[in-house]
């Protein structure tokens, strides 16, 4: 999965400043695209399951059931054992929870202070926005998972840590898209109207400008979602999440990768869970980006 | 072993492996000292942040012939694959702080005593003889014509320089706690292959101690790398970058004849043992160090085999005595009960070790096999607790990456507890080794195989480098215990130093820190090309690397 | 300075420069500040051989007993004059320890580069040609695939596929010798840049197609077609030009983001390159190694996205007369 700050370039071609799509109606003319439906298909399903999971796993995800890497049938369940004699189809069940919601969360905070800053940039129009850019362009420079990495060695792999490590290296490629985007809404001549009616800045800013992006910014978060959790997943993978011994797909990875020959499933099911969700959110993502861009149109609809 | 032999086959044989070093132990140890010895030198310990470092110490060596069918050949690059270095590399005849310095550092340096596969002290190291003049003098007799790999002949001064470098604190060598008693700067030349070392005080363990691979016999004037790496030892140094590879070259003057077969000997560093099983199976390397119990099968599986020898190391759960909640020995006693110690050997070591009594040092003869299996009694457990006013424990246990294990154990242990309602938060620390080791009150640890008393002195002792029990108390039940311990040493006769370690073990057993559930089996992987591998109850992986790479060849 | 902000294209490219450097500057007080925090590096040096004498000794060599703001300036000093420092770890100069990682991993990165920049050119140019066909539907849905998948599922599949499980084929790690240089062991480079190349191009390819089909229909490439040229012209001296400019940003971008990704990669296939360095270093707390790193992964960042920029406005007609 390759890093990016140009999501737009793709949503909107070149360039068009998308019309003003509410996120309702801009959801559902992108639901008619065959990709969009797939991908939110995907993503639900894996949400699905790790929510609903750990109430379905027939054993806890730290038990005892079989000899280490059994293959399926028997005590060893439906997927066999892991390196560790535990049930793979419950650690399966249980390991989306905490992936799911890291990324989530730390999305979910990137974005809110990428929106943020970005807005206010593209608002200001003056030394301020120079200086919020820069600051973001400091950040920038460290790849995501280098960041990460540091601040999970120097303070230790909790949540918290990462969270904190990839909210802060999402806000500031968010910043950058959101101020691109809402750069030319604020050239338009509603916003100086609205200025001159006396409305709050916040207000502006939040009633006025934050709408009219809605679309390149909802691209951006299905993207900035996929890498979330594959940076996640990466750090676990690298043996770096917040319990060792914790289900985990990334850890799961990890730990039952060399057994492939002979219990194919310890690895198999989590490399296949955390690919059907990142192409979930990829594929909704480009489906939103089409419709928004208006590229497609219904045409691919068939 | 067979050429088809099973990893199986192989841990059966480690059973019943040759007894070789009996004829040689009793001149070695001399009229002192004829106590059956399983004890390795106490030299060798190290570990680093980055983890892995193999406890222990062992440099085996035996004429014991392998197995294996056909002639030793000449010939080949045998690559090796170790995890557990990095940056931190380094190459030095007397220390270690990774596990590939312990590959590398046996390819070009000997030492003066041996241990063979079964244990057992031998003379075939570059000493003739070790004797004990009186309890605290003894007499090194040098084997003559040994020659440095560049040419020039080992005599005396040598063994007087390798020892008073280790024993010399600022130089911070891994040995230097084992040179405790004895008188390095009192070291004398008598001729030029006969040195008298005098102790400061009685110690019967200075035989182990001389044959720990960390004593290694190095020049005059001798100093680590990136200096010249001239030792006795088959290989000599060719290149070497720390944390990636080295590569060594035969030496053509060894003093072996015939030995070693390899032209080249190459060591790599590998950062996890996934990577190292995938270059194994995909035949980049030829064998590896520390393959995970899990994939012992994964290898038949692709007509690859693993050497397994049942090793007395130990990897333990470590409570701080004087720190809370384990100041209380009760809940020290409860946390011991809430094991299941074969389940950890069935789930963890997928079945490869033997069940273990809190106590180190299996092989040794002052082993006390008369106290009771500890088994795992929750009801016990709670009560004791209830009783320390500590129901419902929750604790923070620290652990790392480091040897093959450590995390497994911890998480394992964390499961079990369950039901004796203690929660265990297990935190997996990179930097383990860092600003806290040795101040945790619950920690895992690891250990190799080495003499009860040998073990003692490295991590049982207030003056030992690597306490993390903080064991013994200051007052009250074990108080005493360092007391035995010299009593111990300095007994000459080995039913009192027996009777002694079994005292010793009997208030470690009662209100000791350490939980140690199981002795794990040593497992190595290796294709099937490489011959005249066999299991040992040595300490050092691949059966001491090959006794230095030099008894292995490619059939 | 308002010449600075309407003077043509050397003003721009001094104006980038000096944007350059700013960012570097902060960049740099960030990594210094960010690494004071890794807590106390002699000590994690030493581990279980810390001793209060060798503490002390380490703590001098390492200038720890400086203020702040006099280490910060010595770092920086050092910087300037190509002295990295020494490696807390290797006790050896980190240019020395890094020195042969760096050749590792700039060939494994220039490997995907030169493979996967005019691969992902060419899928997404022609995808755009033959908008709407098999070829467009297929390679769009296959680049929008695997531009989802995180890198150590590819490579792991990479692994399995040809290197332990399904085949046999290629090495599953990369193995260099000391004084080896990648290219001397050509077959173990396949994998890791393979899975650096399917990382990058999707994403790429992507971009260029939506570019592209931009410009396939702009006004101009329409203008070149009715002034008789042939197509093949049309395509290469037109529209190729225009479309490749926001393509530039991209690849600036990812191949920053290689420079810090070879992380995962590395790790998997055990090649011996910065990626395992930092991994290394920061388990160890090896203060230099990191900072400098720090530096030279930020520095390829800057520098890359300074030369995008160049790049975009000198191919980009529209821009350069915008200037």
């Amino acid at each position: 999965m390759s890093q990016t700050e140009q999501a737009p370039a793709l949503a909107e071609g070149v360039g068009t400043p998308t019309p003003s799509g509410r996120s309702t109606t801009l959801v559902a003319r992108a639901m008619r695209l065959w990709r969009t439906r797939i991908g939110a298909f995907l993503v639900l399903l894996l949400v699905v399951v790790a929510i609903v999971g750990p109430y379905l796993a027939p054993h806890a995800a730290d038990e005892f059931v079989a000899i280490p890497n059994s293959p399926p049938g028997g005590d060893a369940g439906l997927l066999g054992t892991d390196y560790l004699g535990q049930d793979v189809l419950s650690r399966f069940l249980y390991g989306g929870r905490s992936i799911l919601v890291m990324a989530f969360v730390s999305t979910a905070i990137g974005l809110v202070f990428g929106v943020a800053i970005g807005l206010v940039a593209a608002y200001a129009r003056n030394a301020l926005d120079d200086v919020l850019m820069r600051a973001m362009d400091v950040i920038m420079a460290f790849p995501q998972i280098m960041l990460a990495l540091v601040a999970v060695s120097l303070v230790g792999a909790n949540a918290g840590v990462i969270i904190a490590a990839i909210a802060l290296t999402t806000a500031p490629r968010v910043a950058r898209v959101t101020r691109g985007a809402a750069q030319p809404v604020v050239e338009r001549d509603f916003v100086a109207a609205t200025e001159s009616m006396g409305l709050s800045r916040v207000r502006i800013l939040t009633g006025e400008l934050l709408p009219n992006i809605l679309g390149p910014m909802m691209v951006e978060a299905s993207l900035r979602l996929t890498y979330s959790i594959g940076v996640i997943a990466a750090l676990a993978f690298l043996g770096l999440s917040p319990d060792p011994n914790g289900a985990n797909w990334g850890t799961m990875i990890k730990e039952n990768q060399i057994a492939l020959s002979t219990q194919p499933w310890g690895a198999l099911t989590p490399i296949i869970a955390i690919a059907l969700l990142t192409m979930g959110t990829g594929l909704f993502g480009d489906g939103i980006a089409r419709t928004a861009a208006g590229i497609d149109r219904e045409r691919d609809d068939e | 072993m067979s050429e088809s032999g099973t990893p199986a086959e192989h841990g059966a044989e480690s059973e019943h492996a040759i007894r070789y070093g009996s004829a040689f132990v009793r001149p070695v140890l001399g009229r002192n000292l004829t106590r059956r010895q399983f004890l390795v030198g106490a030299a060798g310990v190290a570990a680093t942040s980055s983890g892995l470092v193999a406890c222990g110490s062992s440099s085996s060596t035996s004429t014991t012939q392998p197995t294996t069918t056909g002639k030793p050949k000449r010939g080949g690059n045998f690559r090796l694959g170790v995890t557990g270095g990095g940056s931190k590399d380094i190459f030095d005849g007397q220390n270690i702080t990774t596990k590939p310095d312990q590959a590398r550092l046996v390819s070009a340096f000997e030492t003066l005593l041996t241990f063979d596969d079964d244990y057992q002290l031998t003379n075939e190291g570059l000493a003739e003889s070790v004797t004990a003049d009186t309890s605290t003098q003894y007499t090194i007799k040098l084997r003559k014509g040994v020659e440095f790999q560049d040419g020039k002949t080992m005599t005396a001064d040598d063994v007087i320089y390798s020892l008073q470098r280790i024993g010399t604190q600022k130089n911070g060598l891994t040995g230097f706690a084992a040179t405790a008693s004895m008188d390095v700067a009192g070291l004398k030349k008598m001729d030029d292959y006969t040195v008298r070392l005098p102790l400061k005080t009685a110690d019967s363990t200075i035989p182990q101690t001389l044959a720990s691979y960390t004593f290694g016999i190095v020049p005059v004037g001798y100093k680590a790398y990136p200096a010249p790496q001239i030792g006795t030892g088959p290989y000599k140094l060719k290149s070497f970058s720390p944390g990636q590879q080295s590569v060594s070259e035969r030496n053509p003057n060894y003093w072996r004849s015939g030995q070693p077969y390899f032209d080249t000997v190459t060591v790599v560093d590998f950062a996890d043992s996934t990577a190292q099983v995938n270059a194994l199976l995909g035949g980049q390397i030829d064998a590896m160090t520390d393959l995970p119990a899990s994939q012992v099968q994964v290898l038949q599986s692709h007509q690859l085999s693993a050497l397994i020898s049942k090793t007395g190391g130990w990897v333990p759960l470590c409570m701080a005595i004087d720190m809370p909640p384990f100041d209380d020995v009760r809940v020290r006693q409860a946390m011991r009960l809430m094991v299941d110690r074969q389940g950890m050997v069935d789930q963890i070591a997928s079945g490869y070790g033997f069940v273990a009594n809190d106590l180190y040092s299996p092989f040794d003869d002052g082993y006390d096999h008369s106290l009771p299996q500890r088994q795992q009694d929750f009801a016990q457990a709670k009560s004791l607790l209830k009783a320390a006013g500590k129901e419902g424990l929750t604790v923070d246990l620290h652990t790392t990456n480091g040897a093959a294990g450590m995390v497994s154990l911890a998480t394992v242990f964390a499961t079990q507890a369950k039901g004796a309602d203690v929660t265990i938060n297990v935190k997996n620390d990179p930097n383990y080794y860092g600003d806290a080791y040795l101040k945790l009150a619950f920690s895992v640890d690891f250990w190799g195989t080495r003499g009860y008393l040998n073990q003692v002195q490295q991590g049982s002792l207030p003056t030992s480098p690597y306490n993390e029990t903080h064991w013994p108390p200051k007052s009250g039940e074990g108080s005493n215990f360092a007391s035995l311990y010299q009593q111990a040493l300095a007994a000459t006769d080995s039913s009192k130093r027996i009777e002694l370690e079994h005292e010793m073990q009997k208030l470690e057993y009662d209100s000791g820190g350490y939980i140690i559930p199981f002795f794990g089996s040593l497992i190595d992987g290796y294709s099937p090309k490489v011959q005249g591998l066999v299991p040992s109850k040595g300490t050092l992986n691949l059966d001491s690397f090959g006794h230095g790479y030099r008894t292995i060849w490619f059939g | 300075m308002t010449w600075l902000r309407h003077g043509g294209i050397a003003a721009f490219i001094i104006r980038r420069l000096l944007l350059g450097v700013l960012v570097l500057f902060l960049v740099s007080v960030l990594v210094f500040v960010a690494t004071q925090a890794l807590g106390d590096p002699a000590r994690a040096i030493l581990g279980r051989d810390a001793t209060p004498a060798r503490l002390a000794a380490l703590r001098t060599t390492l200038n720890l007993d400086q203020s702040v703001v006099g280490q910060y300036l010595s770092w920086v000093g050092g910087l300037l004059h190509g002295d990295l420092g020494n490696s807390l770890a290797a006790q050896e100069p980190v240019s020395k320890l890094l020195g042969s990682r760096l050749v590792n991993s700039s060939v494994l990165v220039l490997c995907a580069a030169v493979i996967s920049i005019p691969l992902s050119i060419a899928i997404g140019s022609w995808a755009a040609l033959r908008r709407e066909k098999a070829f467009d539907t297929v390679s769009s849905n296959l680049m929008l695939v695997l531009a989802s998948l995180p890198e150590f599922v590819v490579a792991v599949l990479l692994v399995i596929l040809f290197a332990t499980t399904v085949l046999h084929v290629l090495p599953a790690v990369t193995t260099i010798a000391p004084g080896e240089r990648p290219w001397q062991v050509p077959t173990g480079l396949v994998l890791p840049v393979a899975t650096l190349v399917i990382v990058v191009a999707p994403y790429v390819a992507r971009i260029m197609r939506a570019s592209m089909v931009e410009v396939l229909e702009s006004d101009y490439v329409e203008m070149a077609r009715l002034k008789g040229l042939p197509e093949r012209t049309v395509l290469v001296r037109h529209a190729l030009p225009n479309a490749i400019g926001p393509v530039f940003q991209v690849i600036a971008i990812n191949l920053a983001y290689l420079a810090g990704g070879v992380v995962v990669v590395e790790y998997v296939f055990n090649y011996s390159g910065i990626g395992s360095a930092l991994q290394d270093a920061v388990v160890n707390h090896d203060l230099p190694v990191v900072q400098a790193l720090a530096m030279l992964i930020a520095g390829v960042y800057v520098v890359l996205n300074l030369l995008a920029d160049v790049a975009t406005i000198l191919v980009t007609p529209r821009l350069r007369t915008r200037l």
